[in-house]
């Protein structure tokens, strides 16, 4: 009769050894663990002090992006587990101990733009919030030739659903694939490049109108997060597209998918008053161009002509509230 | 042979160099921030340094 041990060798039962130790998404964990911080470890009374004395277009310009991040950081914290999966299912415990620390950290970024809400402006139901989001059909390229999508809202979930049939399927090329797919989607293009503008103009107009101090340093500290997050997805990616150059070609598809939401700043991203948003398109190639670098991809350039061209840029038809 | 990072927003390509990691980021931020109103997050400046620290 075969024993359990012959079966599972103990030798195979410790996964952390020294050569993963010294590795880079490791290194990562370990980062992760040194930088906890608490939403409720901030002063928010200055920042409701500000909050009195603003206007009602800075209020409802910052409100509007920060109901969107309340809800996006929810989203993807409740959207992440088929990442951990897949790590498990390819055997890379390095990337399933640094994935414990990413679904942490997400967690935290919710609770802290929960607390900012209830703390600051007073949002404290779904329905509060829901006054102060612009529909994405409310977002309009008036040639009609982009379409913006949700992809936070349909994307992850999608390929979240892919990736977690590639694992059910034990097919490790599967796995792989629609691993390389939900990171690009979720690590580089979400985090990686179209949300990167509003963070930027938070922390643009907070430190320019002098205000809300709390709030800039929690975006300061998601930020920190955020690196560890965008570069641990095109890292992972990179090592699967080393070892399978065909996995280039999904990248570059799922990013394809959601071309439009990067070629205009959208509806949540223009209630700010008085920004430079040709500032932020250039931002978004910036960031597009490393993120390509960190997959060891080559950038599409048709993509970097139409972020930067002038005559592509977004309407907002109908405004929400 | 220093560490090494490349500015990639439109119209720059500025090389930057310096002997460590945290000098390379640290000259980064400057960079970025005078160069382009902008930041560039720590994680992201290591991921595409090249070369040695000296």
């Amino acid at each position: 009769m075969t024993t359990f041990a012959e079966l599972r060798p103990v030798e195979t039962r410790f996964r952390l050894d020294p050569e993963l130790m010294a590795g880079p998404i490791y290194r990562k964990y370990e980062k992760a663990t040194r930088k906890v911080w608490g939403a409720k470890d901030l002063d928010y009374e200055p920042d409701a002090s500000d909050w009195a004395r603003m206007t009602d277009e800075q209020r409802s310009g910052i409100a509007t992006i920060t109901v969107r991040f309340e809800a996006g950081e929810q989203e993807v914290t409740d959207e992440l587990l088929p990442m951990l999966a897949a790590a498990h299912a390819l055997g890379r415990f390095d990337w399933v101990m640094y994935l414990s620390t990413f679904m942490l950290e997400e967690a935290r970024h919710s609770e802290f733009f929960a607390v900012w809400h209830a703390r600051v402006p007073g949002l404290m139901t779904p329905a509060d919030k829901a006054a102060y989001w612009p529909l994405r059909e409310h977002t309009v390229d008036p040639q009609g030739r982009f379409k913006v999508g949700e992809p936070v809202y349909e994307g992850l979930s999608a390929y979240g659903q892919r990736l977690s049939a590639a694992v059910a399927s034990g097919d490790e090329t599967a796995i792989e694939g629609a691993f390389v797919q939900f990171a690009t989607l979720y690590c580089a293009w979400i985090e990686g490049v179209l949300t990167m503008p509003s963070y930027e103009i938070v922390i643009d107009t907070t430190q320019l109108w002098d205000v809300l101090p709390a709030l800039r340093q929690g975006f300061r500290n998601i930020l920190g997060d955020e690196g560890r997050h965008i570069t641990f997805g095109t890292q992972a990616c990179r090592i699967l597209i080393a070892k399978n150059p065909a996995y280039e070609a999904l990248a570059h598809e799922v990013i394809d998918e959601y071309r439009g939401n990067a070629v205009g700043m959208l509806e949540y991203q223009r209630r700010v008053p008085g920004l430079d948003l040709d500032k932020y398109q250039r931002q978004k190639v910036r960031h597009y161009l490393n993120r390509c670098r960190e997959l060891g991809i080559t950038p599409d350039s048709t993509l970097v002509d139409q972020i930067l061209d002038p005559e592509i840029d977004f309407v907002v038809g109908v405004e929400a509230g | 042979m220093a560490r090494r990072w490349e500015c990639l927003e439109p119209g720059c390509g500025v090389t930057l160099a310096a002997a460590s990691d945290d000098e390379l980021v640290a000259a980064v931020h400057d960079h970025v921030r005078e160069a382009h109103d902008s930041y560039e997050l720590e994680e992201i400046i290591l991921a595409a340094a090249e070369g040695d620290e000296e």
